[in-house]
């Protein structure tokens, strides 16, 4: 989490938090420090949300900008509005964290241009799943409300969110703070020059003292750290070997809905889904002969292992994958402990805009000095196979 | 033809005929269901060694991905293959044949009377062996299972007689005790030669199923029904598929959608900034992404009169969208203009690859 | 209705392919370790390729004159698609079966050695192994050759002129080899004379001031070499035959556009400074001096003598000043410091002329000579571990162990020789990378010490490593070699064929083949919104096609299809 720098303002809340961040949204179009917003609005049928990208003032009372469910990752409506280029509206996105997170990521690999977009993000107390919440969105929103209320995720919750340690500020230009406030203030932090000046614009003075909000959010940290020990050392035993990727990955159908649900995964045409990857089907039979049989798709492991080859340094765990796995697979876990280890390895950490640039793009003549310890290792413990 | 009876069950029968045929050498692979037996999941085998055939589960109601998507794959090879396949993966694969990504020339299809599958949130409790007496039961009554999907609940193709082989799982023989095995091209007989059972000349006949089909066409009517349920129109459309994420499973997972890149996920379909702004000053406002819409209803246009209803979309479907049903209706209305069923000939033309001087004279 | 019938239908339209496997025995060398017989029935029978036709024979020596007249031959009268030879390594004679091919219909592209000499019959001994062995890799060649292309050479207009950047000795030579009537030079130096570090040494050896000043003035005399003084480089795009410069001089502000089709390098070396070491300590006013203004001094009418203009008694001359930070030794130290040690002496008999060296490194002709010189006129030499000063005060380890000190009138030190400040400014401008000590990086120490990475940029003198005055002269005429044969007046270039081609339908334009490829081929088209490959820059060497994730790329006559169909035959 980002230091925030002293001071933020505050915002008077009348309804909830959500509302406040309208109000201010309203203001910001008003006197034209913004063209327009991306919020989150309820679809027609009422159990599911898609971001809408407005500049109609009088329709901003239908959003929610806390969302309780995630169906489509921020980052990738960012990144169908701003993949040719920044253009000329000035934008304020409203997002979790690891939806900025994830286009900070995009913008490094050219598919999001965030020069005229202002980057919001909030206290998130985690999302309800996807199918729960299209299942019974009543339930599923009084959960939240509870959620949003102690900053903690409930069992309902998405399972990456429970050990998610990004859940407040990150490296966006405003950060809407509430956690431990009884709904009754939010806080405004600006995090770059761009979100001061808004804040400027709209007479907010940076009054109040982040000591109070900054506690609380480190003792939520603390949970959320503890959380993540337990289900890394679980899923870690889980993969141990070859054996632990099959049977995790034992009812894949190859369908690739995580991969179009990832907001890292960009490539318009996935390697897997190339004819490349196709095998000859002379090949593939001669090959099946020499074992008796093969299994078919084929590759279906290979194509998780080749997707986490890829993305796993700019992962930012945001669970899409597993919401939209119609087998209920796990792979926002698997990939979590997965990209923290990579990332670990590269000393990079995704969705920071410090100015690193991806580990895979840059030559260092020396590099990874442990790497053949760690294979030798990982080879001892895993029996040969045909 | 003739037909082969044999004194076991469906199941055990369709094993052993591709037991029979690896073991001869009249062929070189055999394609079936099968049941891991570590994880207790289910995935096609391409099976050569015959004493694989131990884990093949031919006739069990999973659909984890389309036959006919993996048949295309390996389909088109010097090798003689003998795929056991539900109707309607029968049926898209003969779709796929006719766009030249399958091929009929070395594959001995054997498929059966279906009673339909259970959807994958089924299928992952690792229950289906526990559902399935019951299941048999009621489609051996003639009924139809209450938990299976709504498009095999609908589907009035389950009879699937351009198979080389039927099967006939309901009706016909005591289940579990005798199978009926329609031998119905000369090939099928050709690549029977030497397996055992009794030879008959015993005719498929479809009054035996008359109960099961007014059933399904009745279950068909309710769909179609339900799926204009509130009425028709764009609000209905956008109330339908409004909560669509754009994830493209359906798309993934449907047997005829063979396209590398979807024309959705080229860059036909990037928008420059000036759309977005021009669009804003029109309506105030605009969902991102666009085209969530569009891209059932180009997908309609692109594939409808090839759907052969088999629901894998509407079961991938992370929010649950009845895709399946929308499509399997508009699909037949549309393909019944031009007097066509996809699957049921391989000779028969895509209408939209055929040319013809004079059509739809009204529509002018 | 009326059906319009179509003619033939669209799935008639196939590719018939007839494909030629020709196998060379190679003399003994292929025919007596495979069966080649064998291989000729085995594959003549292979019922795998519908609409496919093999012709499959073997012939003594493919590559001898009889050899290739046969193939061509063959290859007319068969009217063959694809061409598939069993022989050699590539090495030895892809070009031989390319310029056949060249001569007929076929294009050459569409034809594929196997090598089953050096990876089967020269390395296997049982004939029934290196039979299967062969046979395999002959089948994936089939099926690679199959999926390959017709791809067409591109000839380009070049232009023969040359820039060189930097005029010192280098500089000059290159200028004055390369200059001639249909071949202009232009010479751009940043300061305002001709000469570089040489023209301090001038007036020191016999001759060598007059070798010098002769150059500059044949420089400055030849109509056909345009001299730039106080000029720099500020812009350089473009490729071999074809750069685009932009010279900024420091009297006007405007940018003058020059047109070349090579670059060479001359930006020199400098010298190390011996305070950036913790060894040599000293101030401004001490009597500490580097060996260049040295030679400076005794080109001078002074000679070298203590800044009161006294003649020092004892004078210390440090070698290899700089040799254990730089980890490299210059080579050209030695032999100056002995040359200086006659000087001292000569100057005055009576100054005790002490050298400290770790080793001595006298690798040319003449440098003995000097090395005797110094003996004979009372040159000290100590051999040392370890060296150290303060002002003119030395602290050293000789090679016994023993620790001395000893206090001089003057030091000289002779500082390793080190890229200029300029280096990294040109590595960057030219896209050239620069070796583990900072100099531009060679593109072999042996066969090709003069070229690098971007073909068309020379790097000679100091500016590719240490060298003194001969040796940089000598480079110069072996880039200057290399240019007059390749950049031909009136002569176009072909640039590589197999290039890679990125496809616009797949780019997203997020970068990471133009963030990993070292040649600088690749440039972002921000309106299209994808990464783009300039074909006539590219080699082939396929860094950005492993760097992208979607398979965008494609690199010509090495695709993942071709390659992956023939490891899959081969192991079938």
């Amino acid at each position: 989490m980002t230091d925030a720098q002293g001071k933020g303002a505050v915002l008077p809340v009348s309804k909830d938090p959500g509302d406040a961040i309208l109000e201010f949204l309203r203001l910001a179009v008003a006197k034209e420090l913004a063209d327009a917003v991306i919020l989150p609005m309820k679809v027609p049928s009422g159990d599911s949300f898609a971001w809408i990208l407005m500049n109609d003032v009088s329709l901003f009372e239908g959003a929610v900008p806390i969302a309780a469910a995630m169906p489509v990752q921020g980052a990738k409506a960012l990144r169908s509005l701003t993949r040719k280029g920044p253009g000329n509206l000035t934008v304020i996105a409203v997002m979790r964290p690891c939806e900025i997170r994830a286009a900070i990521e995009l913008e490094k690999l050219g598919q999001v241009h965030t020069d005229n977009l202002i980057l919001a993000t909030y206290d998130c107390p985690g999302a309800i799943p996807l199918q729960k919440y299209v299942d019974d969105p009543g339930g599923s929103e009084e959960h939240f409300s509870l959620m949003r209320r102690s900053g903690k995720p409930d069992n309902t919750a998405k399972p990456v969110c429970h050990y998610c340690e990004n859940f407040s500020m990150f490296d966006s230009d405003l950060h809407f703070g509430y956690f431990g406030f009884s709904e009754k203030e939010v806080l405004v932090i600006p995090g770059s020059d761009k979100g001061s000046e808004l804040l400027k614009g709209l007479d907010l003075d940076l009054a109040k003292d982040l000591s109070d909000w900054k506690k609380g959010i480190d003792s939520l940290k603390a949970e959320r750290e503890e959380a993540r020990k337990s289900a890394f050392e679980e899923t870690g035993e889980q993969l141990r070997g070859f054996s632990g990727m099959q049977s995790v990955f034992a009812s894949c159908i190859g369908c690739h809905n995580c991969q179009s649900a990832c907001p890292i995964c960009y490539c318009r045409l996935c390697y897997f889904d190339s004819e490349t990857a196709q095998q000859d089907p002379d090949a593939l039979i001669t090959a099946a002969a020499k074992r008796g049989g093969v299994s078919l798709p084929e590759d279906r492991i290979m194509f998780h292992v080749g997707r986490m080859t890829h993305m796993s340094l700019s992962c930012v765990s945001c669970g899409q994958c597993t919401d939209a796995c119609p087998v209920s697979i796990p792979v926002a876990g698997v990939f979590s402990y997965v990209a923290d280890r990579t990332q670990r390895t590269f000393e990079y950490e995704a969705g920071r805009n410090d100015g690193d640039p991806l580990p895979l793009r840059q030559f260092r003549k020396s590099e990874l000095p442990g790497i053949h310890e760690l294979v030798k290792n990982a080879e001892s413990e895993e029996p040969s196979h045909e | 033809m003739s037909s082969i009876i044999i004194d076991t069950s469906a199941s055990r029968g369709v094993t052993g005929l591709l037991k029979f045929l690896l073991e001869s050498g009249k062929i070189d692979a055999a394609l079936t269901m099968r049941n891991d037996p570590e994880n207790n999941t289910y995935d096609f085998g391409l099976i050569t060694d015959a004493s694989n055939l131990d884990e093949a589960v031919p006739l069990i109601p999973v659909m984890t991905v389309n036959a006919g998507q993996v048949l295309s794959s390996i389909s088109i090879s010097r090798k003689k293959i003998a795929a056991v396949l539900k109707p309607c993966e029968l049926r898209a694969f003969v779709e796929l044949v006719k766009r030249e990504k399958g091929s009929l020339e070395n594959l001995l299809t054997i498929s059966y009377t279906c009673g339909g599958v259970f959807p994958l949130d089924t299928v992952i409790t690792g229950q289906i062996k526990e559902l399935l007496p019951k299941y048999r039961k009621t489609i051996l009554n003639g009924e139809i299972p209450v938990n299976t999907r709504d498009t095999c609940r609908a589907c009035e193709h389950f009879i699937p007689m351009n198979a080389d082989i039927t099967v006939s799982v309901i009706g016909e023989c005591e289940p579990g005790v005798g199978c009926v095995m329609h031998l119905n091209t000369e090939r099928a007989v050709e690549f029977t030669e030497g397996f055992g059972g009794e030879r008959s000349d015993r005719k498929f006949d479809p009054s035996t199923l008359k109960k099961t089909l007014d059933a399904r066409l009745a279950e068909k009517e309710k769909l179609f029904a339900s799926v204009t349920k509130d009425g028709p129109g764009l609000d209905r459309l956008l109330d339908t598929f409004g909560k669509c994420v754009g994830c493209h499973g359906c798309s993934s997972v449907c047997p005829i959608c063979y396209c590398l890149l979807c024309d959705f996920e080229s860059a036909n379909f990037d928008y420059n900034l000036p759309y977005f702004e021009e669009h804003l000053s029109r309506k105030g406002a605009l969902r991102l992404p666009p085209d969530t819409i569009f891209f059932h209803l180009g997908r309609l246009t692109h594939m409808s009169f090839s759907c052969v209803g088999c629901g894998m979309c509407s079961d991938v479907c992370p929010v649950d969208i009845p895709v399946a049903a929308m499509f399997k209706k508009t699909g037949e209305k549309t393909a019944a203009l031009f007097d066509y069923l996809p699957g049921r000939d391989v000779e028969e033309s895509i209408p939209v690859m055929v040319y013809k001087e004079e059509e739809f004279p009204d529509i002018g | 209705m009326k059906e319009f019938e179509m003619q033939e239908s669209g799935q008639d339209r196939k590719l018939r392919a007839k494909v030629g496997v020709y196998i060379c025995e190679c003399g003994p060398n292929i025919a007596g370790k495979v069966d080649l017989d064998r291989i000729i029935t085995d594959i003549s029978e292979l019922d795998d390729y519908q609409d496919v036709e093999l012709v499959v024979k073997k012939y003594g020596f493919l590559c001898s004159a009889p050899g290739k007249e046969y193939l061509e031959e063959e290859i007319n009268s068969n009217g063959f698609t694809h061409l598939v030879i069993g022989a050699c390594s590539p090495r030895d004679h892809d070009s031989t079966f390319m310029g056949v091919c060249k001569k007929t219909d076929l294009n050459p592209y569409l034809y594929r050695i196997i090598n089953i000499r050096e990876h089967c019959s020269w390395v296997i001994d049982d004939k029934e192994k290196a039979t299967v062995k062969a046979e395999s890799y002959i089948r994936g060649g089939i099926a690679r050759v199959l999926r390959q292309s017709e791809l067409f050479e591109k000839p380009l207009d070049i232009n023969p002129d040359v820039l060189i950047i930097g005029g010192g000795v280098a500089g000059m030579e290159a200028a004055l080899s390369l200059s001639s009537d249909d071949r202009r030079v232009f010479l751009v130096e940043k300061t305002d004379r001709l000469g570089g570090v040489s023209i301090d040494l001038s007036g020191i050896l016999p001759g060598q001031g007059e070798v010098i000043g002769k150059k500059i003035e044949s420089v400055l005399g030849n109509g056909n070499i345009r001299v730039f003084l106080n000029t720099r480089v500020e812009n350089v795009i473009g490729f071999l035959g074809n750069f685009e410069i932009e010279l900024l001089s420091e009297e006007n502000t405007e940018i003058t556009e020059i047109m070349s089709g090579a670059i060479v390098v001359a930006a020199g070396g400098t010298l190390f400074d011996p305070r950036e070491s913790d060894r040599y300590s000293y101030s401004g006013s001490d009597e500490v001096y580097t060996s260049l203004s040295i030679e400076k001094m005794f080109a001078g009418d002074d000679g070298a003598v203590l800044r009161s203009g006294k003649q020092p008694s004892s004078v210390a001359l440090i070698h290899c000043v700089g040799r254990e930070e730089k980890n490299y030794c210059s080579g050209i130290c030695c032999s100056y410091m002995m040359k200086l040690a006659c000087f001292f002496k000569k100057q005055s008999a009576d100054i005790q002329v002490t050298e400290f060296y770790r080793d001595i490194c006298l690798p040319k002709k003449n440098d003995q000579e000097r090395f005797s010189e110094a003996q004979a006129a009372g040159v000290a030499l100590i051999r040392i571990k370890d060296i150290s000063l303060k002002g003119t005060n030395v602290s050293f380890e000789r090679i016994s162990g023993d620790k001395d000190k000893q206090s001089f009138d003057m030091v000289v030190l002779a500082p390793a020789l080190e890229p200029s400040a300029d280096t990294e400014y040109f590595a960057d401008l030219l896209t050239v990378p620069l070796d583990e000590f900072g100099f531009f990086q060679e593109v072999h120490k042996m066969t090709n010490p003069v070229g690098t990475a971007t073909d068309g940029v020379f790097i000679v003198g100091a500016a590719h490593g240490p060298k003194g005055v001969s040796d940089s002269m000598q480079f110069a005429r072996a880039s200057a070699g290399q240019i007059l044969t390749r950049l031909i007046p009136g002569e176009k270039l072909i640039p590589e064929v197999a290039v890679t081609e990125i496809s616009e339908a797949y780019c997203t334009g997020c970068g990471n083949c133009l963030e990993v490829c070292v040649y600088g081929a690749i440039y972002s088209d921000d309106s299209r919104g994808i990464s783009v490959v300039n074909e006539a820059v590219c080699r082939g060497c396929g860094n950005c096609f492993g760097s992208c994730p979607s398979g965008a790329l494609r690199t010509k006559h090495f695709t993942n299809t071709q390659l992956y169909r023939e490891v899959d035959e081969a192991l079938r």
